[in-house]
C-alpha cells in the first residue's frame, strides 16, 4: 500500500478492463447500441468463457438472424468439449457405442450464452422474449475450421438431438460481483433430466 | 377389494369436508389414479395411533388444482358434505332410509364373510403346518411319545395375535349379524345431486395453468414439497418412477430472482431432476393448446 500512495497515477488496466474498453468500440458493428452495462457484462461473460472455459469462436451478437435487436447481446461460442448431451441420444450413443465396439467420437456444438447478472430480476415473458428472437443454432459468421461434426453428422447416431433438430437452448450465465459466474443449461419447453 | 375399479362409473362425487377435497372409497382412488393419471394424498392415520405417519391410509385428499381438473373434465363433481348433511339428513326418511340401512347391513356381512373366510384360512394353514411337523417329528423320534396337543399348540403363531376364543355358545349367536360398518358420509350414495354440473369448480391458484398442462402431457404431479416447489412432475405413476421435474409456477410478468432460478436449478440437478418454470403465456396468439410456456434448467456443469 505505501508505495502506491506517493504515486498518483493509477495502476495499469487489467485484461478484463482492456478487453471492455475495446469491446465497447467494436461491438456496434451490426448496428444496434445496447446499454454500455449489458455490453460490460457480455463482455465480462465472454472473459470468463474465453479464459476460463476455454471456450473458442466467440462472438457477441446485438442482432437476431431477422436484423431485429435482441432483448440484450447474447453471445455464442464453442465449448471445448459438447456442453449438453439429452438423455435420449446418450443411451443411443452408448447402445451403438456397445455393438460397434468402439466409442463414437463427440463434437462440441456452437451455444448461445445469456449473460445476466446476480441482482437482476427476469420473468417468464423476459425468458420467451429471448428464446423467441434466437435460432436454435448460433450463426457462425467467420468460419474458420470450426469443427461442428455437421458435415459427417447428418444420419449418424444421435443426429435427432443435434444441429437444427434440437430443442432450443442455451447457456444462462449468471454474474456474481466477485466475479464468480454460474452457467445452467435452460431449454425451451418441457426437457426431461439428464441422468448424471 | 372383490370389486374392481371398473364398479365407479363418472361422474364420481369428491367430498368437500372443511375446505378439502376427500375420497373415502378405495375403488375411486384407484380408478383415478389408474385412468386419470390422479393420486391424491392419502392421509388417513390409525385412530389409537395418529403418530404414526409413515403408512397411511384412506381417505385421500387431492390437491385443489387434481379436484378443479376432474371437474372440468367431467369426470367428478363436488359435493360439500356439510351443507349436503344438513340439508339431508332431516328428510332422510322411509324407503331411502330402508335402503340405506340395508346396504350397509349387507357391507356389514360382506366384510363378516371376508374376516371369516381369512380366519378358516389361517386356520387351516396352521392345522396343515402342524401336521406336517408332527409326521416330521414321528418320523425323528419314531414312535410319537408326547401328546399332541401340548406340543403343536404352544408354537402355533396364532396364538400370540389372537386373544381366546369365546365360548362356543356366543360365537353360534353372533354368526348372523352383521360387522358394524362405519359410514364415511351422512348420506347414502343415491340422495346425491342429480345434476352435479351447477357446482361451481373448485378455487385454485394461477399455478392451475402449469398443473393442467403438465398433467395434459400425461405426467402425474403431485404436491412439491419435498424439493420446494410447487409440483413434483413424475414422467409415470410414482411407484414405479423417479420425478422429472422439480416445477414452480409463475405469473407472466412476475419477477423471478436470478437466486431463485440458480438455487432451484442446482438443487434439481441434485436429485437428478430439471427445475422447471412455467406459467400462462398472457400474449401467445396460438388458438390451440393451454398457452403454458415452460422452460427446464440443469446446472451446465462447468
Amino acid at each position: 500500500m505505501a508505495p502506491s500512495a506517493t504515486t498518483s497515477s493509477p495502476p495499469p488496466p487489467s485484461a478484463l478492463s482492456q478487453a471492455l474498453m475495446s469491446s465497447t468500440a467494436t461491438s456496434d458493428r451490426q448496428g444496434y447500441e445496447h446499454p454500455a452495462y449489458l455490453l460490460h457484462l457480455a463482455q465480462t461473460i465472454l472473459h470468463n468463457l474465453q479464459y476460463q472455459h476455454s471456450w473458442t469462436s466467440l462472438q457477441i451478437h446485438t442482432c437476431s438472424s431477422a436484423m431485429l435487436p435482441l432483448p440484450r447481446p447474447m453471445i455464442s461460442g464453442l465449448p471445448p468439449k459438447r456442453a449438453y448431451i439429452h438423455p435420449d441420444e446418450q443411451a443411443e450413443i452408448i447402445k451403438a457405442e456397445h455393438e460397434a465396439g468402439t466409442s463414437i467420437e463427440q463434437f462440441a456444438e456452437r451455444e448461445w450464452v445469456l449473460p445476466t447478472s446476480i441482482g437482476e430480476k427476469w420473468s417468464l415473458k423476459r425468458f420467451t422474449g429471448v428464446f423467441d428472437a434466437l435460432d436454435v443454432v448460433p450463426p457462425t459468421e467467420d468460419v474458420d475450421g470450426e469443427m461442428e461434426g455437421e458435415g459427417e453428422g447428418g444420419s449418424s447416431v444421435g443426429s435427432k438431438w443435434r444441429g437444427a433438430n434440437r430443442q432450443k437452448r442455451l447457456l444462462l450465465s449468471t454474474l456474481h460481483d466477485d466475479s464468480t459466474v454460474v452457467y445452467y443449461i435452460m431449454h425451451d419447453g418441457i426437457v426431461k433430466p439428464r441422468q448424471n | 377389494m372383490a370389486e374392481s375399479s371398473d364398479s365407479v362409473s363418472e361422474p364420481l362425487p369428491i367430498s368437500l369436508v372443511a375446505g378439502r377435497y376427500l375420497l373415502f372409497d378405495i375403488n375411486v382412488v384407484t380408478y383415478l389414479r389408474r385412468t386419470h393419471h390422479i393420486c391424491g394424498t392419502l392421509i388417513g392415520s390409525i385412530p389409537q395411533i395418529p403418530q404414526q405417519n409413515v403408512f397411511l391410509g384412506l381417505p385421500v385428499e387431492l390437491m385443489p388444482e387434481e379436484a378443479r381438473l376432474l371437474v372440468e373434465k367431467e369426470a367428478a363433481y363436488i359435493v360439500d358434505d356439510f351443507a349436503w348433511h344438513k340439508e339431508r339428513f332431516n328428510t332422510f326418511k322411509g324407503a331411502d332410509r330402508a335402503d340405506y340401512l340395508e346396504s350397509l347391513r349387507s357391507e356389514g356381512f360382506k366384510a363378516r364373510r371376508a374376516a371369516e373366510a381369512t380366519s378358516q384360512n389361517k386356520k387351516k394353514n396352521a392345522l396343515a403346518k402342524q401336521a406336517v411337523r408332527k409326521s416330521r417329528e414321528e418320523a425323528l423320534e419314531g414312535a410319537a411319545m408326547k401328546d399332541p396337543t401340548d406340543g403343536g399348540e404352544a408354537e402355533s403363531p396364532f396364538d400370540y395375535d389372537r386373544p381366546d376364543s369365546p365360548a362356543p355358545s356366543t360365537v353360534s349367536i353372533s354368526t348372523n349379524k352383521p360387522y358394524a360398518v362405519t359410514p364415511t358420509a351422512t348420506y347414502s350414495t343415491s340422495s346425491l345431486p342429480a345434476n352435479p354440473a351447477q357446482q361451481p369448480n373448485p378455487d385454485t391458484t394461477s399455478s392451475y395453468h402449469l398443473f393442467a398442462h403438465l398433467h395434459s402431457k400425461d405426467y402425474f404431479v403431485m404436491p412439491g414439497l419435498r424439493f420446494g416447489c410447487d409440483y413434483n412432475v413424475y414422467p409415470g405413476d410414482p411407484l414405479r418412477f423417479h420425478s422429472h421435474f422439480a416445477a414452480v409456477s409463475y405469473e407472466w410478468d412476475e419477477e423471478i430472482p436470478m437466486m431463485d432460478l440458480i438455487g432451484g436449478g442446482r438443487l434439481g440437478t441434485r436429485v437428478k431432476k430439471a427445475f422447471l418454470i412455467g406459467g400462462k403465456d398472457l400474449e401467445s396468439k396460438a388458438q390451440d393448446g393451454d398457452r403454458v410456456r415452460t422452460f427446464s434448467i440443469e446446472w451446465g456443469g462447468m
